[in-house]
């Protein structure tokens, strides 16, 4: 038993955080939100290159063969980075291709080909596993040739084409794209049944990128209560700021524990991998919003601006908090427990 | 390497432990007249040094079995699992006292107080806090002057539990008052029951009387027993309550794990607040229930995380404050939710020592985020060590 990761498992993170802020700088995000997709293609390329969709994949399967544990940590850099682009839907969209033994669809996705949007289905929207319908919402899927749905009963690919008709919408964050589409009785070009383990990863990663979230604002909220002085002394000397700080640290390592015990969960094939990935979600929601609203009130007026990153964290685990299942989801996924065994 | 899965052979020790403890735990409910609780919580050390359980992660050259702190954890997650009494009054010997002296204490001092711990001979108490010094203990005032051989002490300690069961009292004492606050402080093995020491209980809010003041009164201890150098007790200290935020919590985390699930059985049996249906269906119950699972979960997590850091860097570190932290308040919402579950059944007090003792467990939950630090001392830790930020 060993929950603390190895220097080699930091130094893959490392790799992956150094990359992204070279190649996705912050600012960025600004830049391009006027711009139809939040990432570009050669950046898209250079990450795909790097190895950076296929770390959790087994090598027999055309990717790089590490564990989830891995993967969470890569993906929680894409989290504290705010590394805008359908980088999860991807990753998990390769995935079902090889799970449906699809390898020339595998090679596409991870080689940077062909990128995968998500698929919100609208409460009313219908998926019985061989056409959806109904009312469903694109999240990063501009520059997207596929779609991900994902469910814990199956989970399915389709074309970005069968979509065509989709409106942009403004999205509450700039890095993120979101479209509005009504489907009626689309086919996927893929579908997988039973997908509860596909789905638990999906679970897993998004708890990395909302723990992510977590650190970066912990971390802007220390660097900002040791350097901002007022009264003649750093702010963080009253326990009014410093107290929020530990609050703050106290989510992220509840977060980030249990992040690292769902996704090992997850790597020894564990009965109860879902249920912990609920949780870890659980806790990294609560991480993320809090510290995200906690670090502006820190920052004080210039954390309200649009110049500054503290609102960018607010919205992005907001949108992370509502994908791959809400807070409320996974929690009755806790509760279920309960009331199942009654 | 993050690694869930159990070693071999560290999954047959759960095994033995588990077993073990089917047929050695004590049968008797834990007594409640304090005279008693000594000898129970001594006997039953006893039985389990003669087991060979005494001090798992204690180098056997002090008598223990010198395995890793991951086996001391299995043995107090399957402690919490079989719902054993808590090892109260043996706890600070176990926990504080015997792991100072382990890394601070004279060859003599070690080969005369530690293997009397595991034997389960004596029972140590703690003399840190004082009237005037809670939070701020490196403000403490009870006075040692060196008068030949010993030290004559005069003062008062309080929040001492156990003090009128104990042999011998871990004792924080000012022998130099001429510099900072943190200097000229002594750490001191005090027999409790020397000349001029006088020790009064204190009852609680929840009726019982494990605390007690301490009052002495030219109390003369051989100078032979101040552990580490004389006026450097600060650092002896320090070094004791990074211990207590290591390994000797997890099985009150397995506890309350067992309070949370006790607590979904209550709610799926009892009538709800809807007075129709059980009180799992309603939503606002359901809710926090589920929460306190997920919370729990997590703490669990923490818990691994920590001992991962104790086994490679040999101390849990202040991000021990952590997780002392969130257990605490964490406890004291479980016991809030049981108060609300309970409505007005809960009026009727049950000690905590008692089945269904959720009154009870109520009304101690408030020394949580008191004792050991208080919640606000443990977020200046965070703040402090964890974050760097300034003082």
């Amino acid at each position: 038993m060993d929950l603390l990761p190895s220097d080699e498992e930091l130094s893959i993170a490392q790799t992956v955080a150094e990359l992204l802020h070279r190649e996705l700088p912050r600012e960025l995000l600004r830049e391009r939100q006027n711009e139809q997709t939040s990432i570009s293609a050669e950046a898209w390329s250079i990450c795909a290159e790097s190895g950076l969709l296929a770390l959790g994949l087994a090598e027999g399967s055309g990717g790089v063969g590490f564990g989830l544990v891995e993967e969470a940590l890569a993906f929680r850099e894409i989290g504290r980075e705010l590394a805008p682009g359908p980088f999860l839907s991807s990753v998990i969209g390769a995935r079902l291709a090889a799970e449906a033994g699809d390898t020339e669809l595998v090679r596409a996705i991870v080689s940077g080909d062909r990128q995968v949007g998500l698929i919100l289905p609208r409460a009313g929207a219908t998926f019985d596993g061989s056409v959806v319908t109904g009312e469903v919402e694109l999240v990063d899927a501009t520059g997207s040739d596929l779609l991900l749905l994902l469910r814990p009963d199956v989970s399915a690919l389709f074309d970005r084409a069968s979509f065509a008709s989709a409106l942009p919408w403004q999205s509450i964050d700039p890095g993120v794209r979101l479209e509005v589409a009504t489907a009626v009785g689309v086919e996927p070009v893929l579908a997988v049944v039973d997908s509860a383990e596909l789905w638990a990863r999906a679970v897993v990663l998004s708890s990395a990128i909302l723990t992510g979230i977590s650190e970066a604002c912990r971390d802007a909220s220390t660097t900002h209560a040791k350097t901002r002085e007022q009264f003649g002394r750093p702010i963080g000397v009253n326990q009014a700021i410093k107290h929020r700080c530990a609050d703050m640290a106290m989510y992220s390592e509840a977060a980030s524990a249990q992040l690292l015990y769902a996704a090992a969960a997850g790597d020894a094939e564990s009965a109860d991998f879902g249920y912990q990935a609920s949780i870890a979600r659980v806790v990294a929601s609560r991480a993320a919003i809090s510290n995200a609203e906690a670090n502006i009130q820190v920052h004080g007026g210039m954390g309200y601006t649009y110049e500054h990153d503290a609102h960018l964290y607010v919205k992005r685990a907001r949108v992370w908090a509502n994908l791959i299942g809400s807070r409320t989801f996974h929690l009755s996924a806790v509760i279920d427990e309960i009331r199942v065994a009654a | 390497m993050v690694d869930l899965t159990f070693s071999r052979e560290q999954n047959e020790f759960r095994d033995e432990v588990r077993t073990w403890l089917a047929e050695n735990a004590p049968t008797r409910t834990r007594p409640h007249d304090y005279a008693e609780i000594r000898e129970y919580d001594l006997s039953w050390q006893r039985t389990q040094y003669a087991g060979g359980w005494a001090g798992i992660s204690w180098p056997v050259e002090f008598g223990g079995k010198g395995l890793s702190v991951i086996e001391q954890m299995i043995w107090y997650e399957e402690y919490g699992r079989a719902g054993l009494p808590g090892m109260d009054a043996t706890f600070v010997g176990l926990n504080h006292a015997g792991p100072t002296l382990m890394s601070r204490a004279s060859d003599e001092q070690k080969s005369k107080h530690l293997p009397p711990i595991l034997r389960g001979e004596v029972i140590w108490c703690q003399g840190f806090s004082e009237p005037g010094s809670g939070s701020d203990l490196a403000s403490l005032s009870t006075r040692a002057i060196i008068d030949g051989d010993d030290l004559v002490v005069n003062g008062q300690k309080i929040w001492t539990s156990f003090a009128h069961l104990a042999d011998w009292q871990e004792l924080l004492v000012r022998t130099d008052r001429t510099g900072g606050k943190h200097h000229g402080i002594s750490w001191v093995i005090c027999d409790i029951h020397s000349p001029g020491i006088e020790v009064r209980a204190i009852k609680t809010m929840d009726g019982e009387a494990e605390f007690a003041e301490v009052f002495y009164d030219d109390v003369r201890i051989p100078l032979a027993n101040v552990v580490g150098e004389l006026n450097q007790g600060w650092g002896v200290a320090m070094s004791t309550l990074a211990f207590e935020r290591g390994t000797a919590f997890t099985a009150s985390q397995v506890r309350l794990a067992s309070l949370v699930e006790e607590l979904v059985e209550i709610a799926r049996t009892r009538t709800g607040p809807d007075g129709k249906r059980a009180a799992i269906a309603d939503d606002e119950v359901a809710r926090r229930l589920g929460m306190a699972r997920a919370e729990v979960a997590a703490l669990r997590a923490m818990t691994y995380v920590g001992i991962s850091r104790s086994e490679k860097t040999g101390t849990p570190g202040s991000e021990g404050s952590i997780v002392k932290l969130y257990y605490t308040e964490l406890h004291k919402q479980v016991a809030q939710l049981a108060m609300d579950l309970l409505g007005s059944d809960g009026l009727r007090f049950v000690s905590r020592w008692m089945n269904n003792g959720w009154t009870g467990e109520y009304l101690a939950s408030f020394s949580l985020s008191i004792g050991g630090g208080t919640s606000e001392i443990q977020r200046n830790i965070i703040g402090e060590r964890v974050l760097g930020l300034p003082r």
